[in-house]
């Protein structure tokens, strides 16, 4: 238990130090790269004196310590700002919706990725060298390496384009909500669940198949239980550890591929609102974005890590080195 | 290496995965002096032919441009970042894990606090997030930013094998000798752990690959013309209901390119860890 | 127990999704669909001309533009005088209020034009406005604008788009982006950034029987490909800036038509200050290495003349100014031959610079590389995002590959961009004699005279000029359902009028 909680606070520790770090450099690449949010509103007609009327407006002549300073305040009690490009729309107005969106997303994609996946990978490992093994190794293996939006052009080309089963792009009809429209989510998640499987698969089945030649394994089959019996009860339970651990090691892979799945259906999702905020130099709705995928990527490694330690005696009971 | 052939006889995925990689970096290498078109060439009577017409092997896009010599010169770019960043997050990899690993303490713990900050940021987020406020990607800005995102993996990595090493036998024997530490980590450890860093080294090539497609999608990657697989595929996807070619071939590309490799690197993880 | 309250709740949830279908059946309402890109700003100064569809139904204009004859005709303002050009008197419409209740009178349009002034707006139209002295409201219902020089075409700057009446009692520095508010047809009703728009009917709108839908609905989607499948899928009615390679899949699809309001234009200028462009025969060889039908397939997909133009002038082939000189033709021998003449007897290297991000800009440029590449020009292309290539580099290369929107009174554009004091003087010129035909333009009351300078104008840009000026068309690809959809050059569409089937 002690381990557990010092897993948890040193984590807690490191995603804030994270967070101030990041968002710094933020507010500080944007500060020293070319083009503003001044140049983006102005355009073709910038001047040098409209530019710096505009910074003035917007209060971006401030020195850079007191805006982070200013926004940083802001987020600690909640507030995560107005965006600078778009001036009176606050950036809480416009973030968690499409967070929501996200993470509807991302749970959807989860759901069909991780029982599918374990369920093809203990197959896989049960049927070791057999057909059905190669099959599913070279499937898992093939799809892992094609980005998202290699699989998700595929996806939509089959069944949105030939078939029309689902619509090419994402979008909610005005004053709809997702709830009603998860058929937008569909092919997104899908894509999502193709890379995933690969890894997670290939993951299980190496474990299964150390597991099944283990020691206790054997025994147990010699004993004569039923093989059923035997994958289920013993074999399936600590095959499931590394897989954990390789599930939430891939969810920064999860996250970075919302990005690209997000832009390539369109999807009202925190990652094409990133996209939009990076093309607009918009600090305070990068920052958000950012910090936002950040905590989310970091909070799911800790449970991992804490799960894993939870799971696996060895760990809880020795409570020392890693 | 013997061994590594006697594996390969057996395993004819390897070899088939062995081949394409070969074949992208022929194409890379020389295939540019085969193909009669330039990428930025318009054929501006033959726009958005199929494959096979009017002397366009794999067809023509939107522009008239071929497609062939996009694939193939884009093989170039695509080639050169994704080794150079391989080979640089690899190296700073070794040079930082190392340093950690082999000095201890307070070296270690901040090596591992600021590797705790960079691994809480998905990697291809914190280079779309970078690249996107530069606005203007070249090969080595993207070379430097992707390195960067990779380096918590190949550091941590490399740690870890520095840490199985450390104990050995050999190391203490050097101290004693008096080596100092740079020969101790490079000249004596590193030649020992060779085995492991090839394999992260080799799986690290296929995710750059992945990732440098990726960034081109999201159109942060190489900027137009030059010819960036990612970015053939954002590019051309208004024209998939009329010229499917046009998204499909630069797609395979990738596809056959990191499935070769991620064979390719699955067979090298098995053999050095068998001979082991 | 378990089980069935299992079943229940499966059956209720499509029965309560159906439900919610069903409640908003119930009332049929009018309405056009719009799948428009998203856009960046709203705020009408700033805003960027993408969310058209919205703004254009929210506000409203001192004047409009009738898109079948050309002609101006009143909005706003019921009635304008002249004295030559320099004092311009309005008198404005009455009974009109502004969606929140106010009424529209004279400080209204007093604001709305003095708005364009302040530096911390940064109004894109500051410049074209700078030539006015003081605007003056004489009573309620009269605005006197006083010019600091005579300019007989400037009630046509009214028509821009970004100068929609504002009220001057609404803080449109921080409402305008989340609650925009104007005269106009349509109320906004919904408004989700970056995502979508409801606008409803105004009901108190000044004009019996308009607007003649019940609303609007405008989805912002950036991927062009995505919104015709929209329109292809009846989720949409109609879909602005569509591509050419989209217009050559829809062409001959039933239920969907295309069609192209007008045509804007993009400059690929010359920097004549320095060399290699400041020769003369060096520019005269570019404009000989080109190919107008190339240009045309390449960019647009359409054939020349067929709805896309090529000219070495900055009048559009569309307006009155226009005079129709004959194309100079390709000919890369003679365009070498000028370079040899000029002293680069083995070609030159130059940079073109363009925004990567603008429609067209990418395929334009890489046209031009090859075209020119024929007679000797080895053109580096460099590309940067729109904010990048206007701050960083526009202005002070070689070459540039600009957006111009089309105007209806060229004059405006010719001092701003090709004067020897002009502010967005891409190409560097300083012709006396060019100088003093664009003064004599915007001077001159006589529109036959006008038109005697704008044709000397055309001469000149052809013999000396640093432009190539490719007109690509404004696609729009609506529903057969829509009836009436009107859309005049300069000005956007005008949903007051449309209706759907």
């Amino acid at each position: 238990m002690k381990r557990l909680v010092e897993i948890f606070l040193r984590r807690l520790g490191s995603l804030l130090a994270t967070l101030v770090v990041m968002s710094f450099i933020i507010f500080l690449l944007v500060e020293i790269m070319p083009g503003d949010v001044a140049q983006m509103i102005l355009g073709q007609s910038a001047t040098e004196e409209s530019v710096a009327a505009l910074r003035e407006a917007r209060g971006l002549n401030d020195p850079l310590l007191e805006r982070y300073g200013r926004w940083i305040s802001g987020v600690v009690v909640g507030d995560l700002g107005e965006s600078v490009y778009m001036k009176g729309v606050s950036i809480n107005s416009i973030l968690w919706r499409k967070v929501g969106h996200s993470v509807i997303l991302a749970m959807t994609a989860f759901i069909i990725f991780v029982p599918l996946s374990i369920f093809f990978g203990v197959l896989a490992g049960v049927k070791e060298k057999k057909p059905i093994d190669s099959i599913i190794s070279f499937f898992g293996l093939a799809t892992m390496a094609l980005p998202e939006f290699v699989s998700g052009v595929i996806l939509i080309t089959v069944f949105a384009v030939q078939l029309k089963w689902f619509p090419i792009v994402s979008v909610l009809p005005i004053g709809e909500s997702i709830w009603q429209n998860l058929n937008i989510v569909i092919l997104p998640a899908l894509s999502i669940t193709l890379v995933m499987f690969g890894y997670i698969s290939r993951m299980q089945r190496s474990s299964m198949i150390s597991v099944m030649n283990s020691d206790y394994i054997r025994a147990a089959t010699l004993k004569g239980m039923p093989r059923k019996y035997v994958i289920f009860r013993h074999a399936l339970k600590n095959a499931m550890l590394p897989t954990i651990t390789i599930i939430g090691m891939n969810m920064g892979w999860l996250f970075g591929g919302l990005v690209v799945v997000e832009t390539l259906f369109g999807f009202p999702g925190m990652g094409s609102l990133l996209m939009t905020g990076i093309k607009t130099r918009d600090v305070p709705l990068i920052e958000a974005c950012v910090l936002l995928i950040t905590i989310i990527y970091s909070v799911s490694t800790m449970i991992t890590d804490i799960m894993y330690s939870y799971l696996n005696p060895r760990i809880r009971f020795q409570g020392g080195q890693k | 290496m013997k061994y590594f052939f006697y594996q390969l006889k057996k395993s004819p995925l390897a070899i088939i995965g062995i081949a394409i990689i070969v074949f992208w970096l022929i194409a890379a290498a020389v295939g540019p002096s085969m193909i009669s078109y330039t990428y930025t060439q318009m054929d501006s009577m033959n726009q958005m032919v199929a494959p096979g017409e009017y002397g366009h092997l794999l067809g023509t896009d939107s522009l008239g441009r071929d497609i062939l010599a996009r694939i193939v010169y884009g093989s170039r770019s695509i080639l050169t970042v994704a080794l150079l960043t391989s080979m640089v997050s690899t190296l700073l990899g070794i040079l930082l894990g190392f340093s950690a690993g082999y000095f201890g303490g307070k070296v270690d713990t901040a090596f591992l606090r600021t590797m705790d900050i960079l691994m809480a940021i998905p990697p291809l987020v914190l280079s779309m997030v970078i690249l996107g406020i530069l606005g203007n990607s070249s090969i080595v800005s993207l070379t430097i930013i992707v390195s960067i995102a990779f380096i918590p993996a190949t550091a941590r990595v490399s740690r870890g094998v520095l840490l199985t090493e450390k104990s050995q036998e050999y190391v203490s024997a050097a101290r004693i000798r008096g080596e100092n530490h740079l020969y101790i980590m490079f000249v004596e450890i590193l030649p020992n752990t060779t085995g492991p860093i090839i394999v992260e080294a080799t799986a690290r090539f296929a995710y750059s690959i992945m990732m440098v497609a990726s960034l081109g999608f999201l159109g942060v990657g190489l900027q137009p013309p030059t010819p960036d697989w990612g970015m053939m595929v954002i590019e051309n996807k208004p024209v998939i209901a009329q010229a499917p070619w046009t998204v499909l071939f630069p797609a395979l590309a990738i596809a056959s390119l990191v499935i070769a490799i991620s064979i390719f690197s699955d067979f090298v993880s098995k053999v050095l860890i068998h001979e082991r | 127990m378990r089980r069935t309250l299992l079943v229940v709740l499966l059956l209720a949830i499509p029965m309560m999704v159906f439900a919610g279908g069903d409640a908003e059946k119930a009332a049929p309402v009018k309405q056009i669909r719009v799948a428009e890109q998203v856009p960046g700003l709203i705020t009408p100064g700033v805003w960027d001309g993408q969310a058209f569809s919205m703004n254009s139904s929210i506000y409203e204009y001192l004047v409009e533009i009738n898109a079948e004859t050309g002609a101006l005709e009143p909005l706003l303002a019921t009635s304008w005088e002249t004295d030559a050009g320099k004092v311009w008197t309005f008198k404005l419409r009455q009974g009109v209020t502004f969606h929140d209740g106010s009424v529209f009178n004279a400080e209204d349009v007093k604001y709305t034009l003095e708005r364009t002034q302040d530096p911390s707006i940064g109004h894109l139209k500051k410049a074209d406005f700078e030539v006015m002295e003081s605007v003056r409201a004489v009573d309620d219902y009269t605005v006197e604008i006083t010019l600091k020089e005579a300019r007989p075409t400037f009630v046509y700057q009214l028509t821009d788009y970004s100068m929609a009446i504002l009220s001057s009692d609404y803080d449109y520095a921080s409402l305008g982006e989340s609650k925009p508010m104007g005269t106009g047809p349509y109320t906004m009703s919904q408004l989700v950034p970056k995502e979508s728009a409801l606008l409803k009917k105004n009901p108190n709108y000044w004009v019996e029987g308009l607007p003649k839908i019940d609303q609007i609905a405008i989805y912002f989607v950036s991927d062009i490909d995505a919104s015709i499948s929209m329109l292809e899928s009846d989720r949409v009615d109609v879909v602005p800036f569509v591509s050419p390679e989209i217009k050559q899949r829809l062409d001959g699809v039933d239920g969907i038509k295309i069609i192209s309001p007008y045509q804007e234009m993009r400059f690929i200028s010359m920097r004549v200050d320095e060399a290699p462009f400041n020769d003369n025969r060096v520019r005269l060889a570019f404009k000989y290495a080109m190919d107008p039908k190339i240009i045309a397939r390449n960019v647009a997909k359409m054939e020349l003349n067929d709805g896309v133009f090529y000219d070495e002038s900055p009048i559009m082939a569309s307006l009155a100014e226009y005079k129709n000189i004959p194309l100079r033709g390709r000919d890369v021998e003679k365009a070498k031959e000028l370079l040899k003449e000029a002293g680069y007897p083995n070609g030159l290297s130059t940079e073109l610079y363009y925004a990567s991000d603008h429609p067209f800009g990418k395929e334009l440029s890489q046209t031009i590389k090859e075209l020119a590449a024929e007679a000797g020009f080895d053109i580096v292309l460099k590309g940067y995002t729109r904010d990048i290539y206007l701050s960083q580099y526009w202005l002070n290369v070689p070459i540039t590959l600009t957006g111009w929107g089309g105007r209806i009174d060229p004059s405006m554009l010719l001092a701003l961009a090709f004067k020897g004091d002009g502010p967005w003087n891409e190409s560097h010129l300083d012709d006396p004699v060019l100088n003093d035909l664009i003064e004599k333009v915007s001077r001159e009351a006589d529109p036959d005279q006008r038109m005697v300078y704008y044709h000397e104008m055309q001469e000149w840009f052809f013999e000396n000029g640093p432009l190539i000026n490719v007109q690509v068309p404004l696609l729009v690809a609506i529903s057969d359902r829509v009836v009436d959809y009107k859309h005049p050059l300069s000005q956007l569409p005008q949903y007051k009028y449309m209706d759907i089937l």
